[in-house]
């Protein structure tokens, strides 16, 4: 009799466990190593789309090569940021 | 050069045409690359065709394969997006596959590998963007905006900031897409480039045989993490759309 009550309770207890782990908010917990192999291509995309932009820009407006040295530097930054973002939300877990 | 050579480790990237075709001057042509994407369909449809086909409640393997794959991409999709993203699973799900057995098919001696092509993974990688930012602004309204400018940050900074937010937002394409194809090319020129070496040495060629043993398992692990790292990418960037604010 004992023996059943305390089955039920596990059960309960792992039917709660469950609930948890499937509920709608559970956190978000991005796995590290999806977040380790991005750091390295997020710097040369970010620095390629702004040396993009900046020759684009100095194309239209014929003023090579001052948007070219403003958007690498933005690019650059951007890169930074996106390798930040991710260094971060490592600590995190 | 390369063609004098027998030992050629590009080769396997050529693109060669199987039937020719046309249509208002553009090519279309169905090549080795359009086959072996026409394999992975068929190889992730037989598994599912050939697993779900009895249903029984003690699956048998074929049924475990694809019931574990089902699982592992939805268990993904509601740690990474919550329930608002099950909408979405249908395409998460098939990205994943043609992704993973495009990765697998391309291991086996004397096959291509589609997704060793920048066009294809930046044609996956583009559409996913631009998915992703219709996504954003249709559940967000105009307020997607805001995803450019942090809350916190004094409004003098804001010329230096947005410009940066916006290119790191337009890079995530780019280095989706650059960090699949890079790994499938490096990976399979480093295997060919031993396997070469194996040729060259003769008798000595043990000991590269050993290394490229090992080396194959390592591209086994990668072909199955390149296919998990793009799509949980995906779910992020799907979960940044559909939650701007965090």
């Amino acid at each position: 009799m004992s023996s059943d009550q305390n089955d039920i309770r596990n059960l309960q207890e792992k039917i709660q466990a469950a609930k948890k782990s499937s509920s709608p908010d559970a956190p978000n917990t991005p796995k590290p190593i999806g977040k380790i192999m991005k750091v390295v291509v997020e710097i040369v995309a970010a620095m390629a789309v702004g040396l993009g932009i900046g020759i684009l820009a100095d194309n239209y407006f014929e003023t090579r090569p001052l948007f070219i040295i403003i958007f690498f530097l933005l690019g650059s930054a951007a890169g930074i940021l996106n390798v930040f973002r991710v260094a971060k939300s490592l600590q995190n877990n | 050069m390369a063609a004098d050579n027998p030992i050629d480790p590009i080769h396997q990237f050529e693109i060669s045409k199987i039937a020719e075709m046309q249509i208002a001057g553009i090519d279309i042509s169905f090549t080795n690359s359009s086959l072996f994407m026409v394999f992975a369909i068929a190889a992730t449809m037989t598994l599912f065709i050939l697993g779900l086909s009895k249903r029984s409640i003690i699956p048998n393997r074929m049924q475990m394969l694809s019931e574990l794959s089902y699982n592992f991409i939805a268990n993904m999709l509601r740690d990474q997006v919550g329930d608002q993203g099950r909408a979405y699973f249908p395409f998460i799900f098939s990205l994943f596959m043609f992704i993973f057995f495009c990765n697998f098919i391309g291991l086996i001696p004397y096959t291509f590998t589609v997704t060793s092509h920048l066009i294809v993974t930046f044609a996956f990688a583009g559409l996913i963007f631009l998915a992703v930012t219709i996504i954003g602004f249709m559940k967000n309204g105009l307020g997607y905006l805001r995803i450019f400018y942090p809350s916190g940050i004094p409004i003098f900074l804001a010329p230096l900031i947005v410009p940066i937010e916006i290119i790191s937002y337009l890079s995530k394409p780019i280095s989706l897409s650059v960090r699949l194809c890079a790994n499938m090319l490096a990976g399979h020129s480093i295997l060919k480039i031993f396997a070469g070496f194996i040729v060259m040495l003769g008798f000595l060629g043990f000991a590269p045989l050993i290394f490229l043993v090992v080396l194959y398992a390592l591209e086994t692990l990668i072909a199955a993490l390149q296919a998990y790292i793009f799509t949980i990418l995906t779910c992020i960037y799907l979960n940044d759309a559909l939650h701007p604010d965090h």
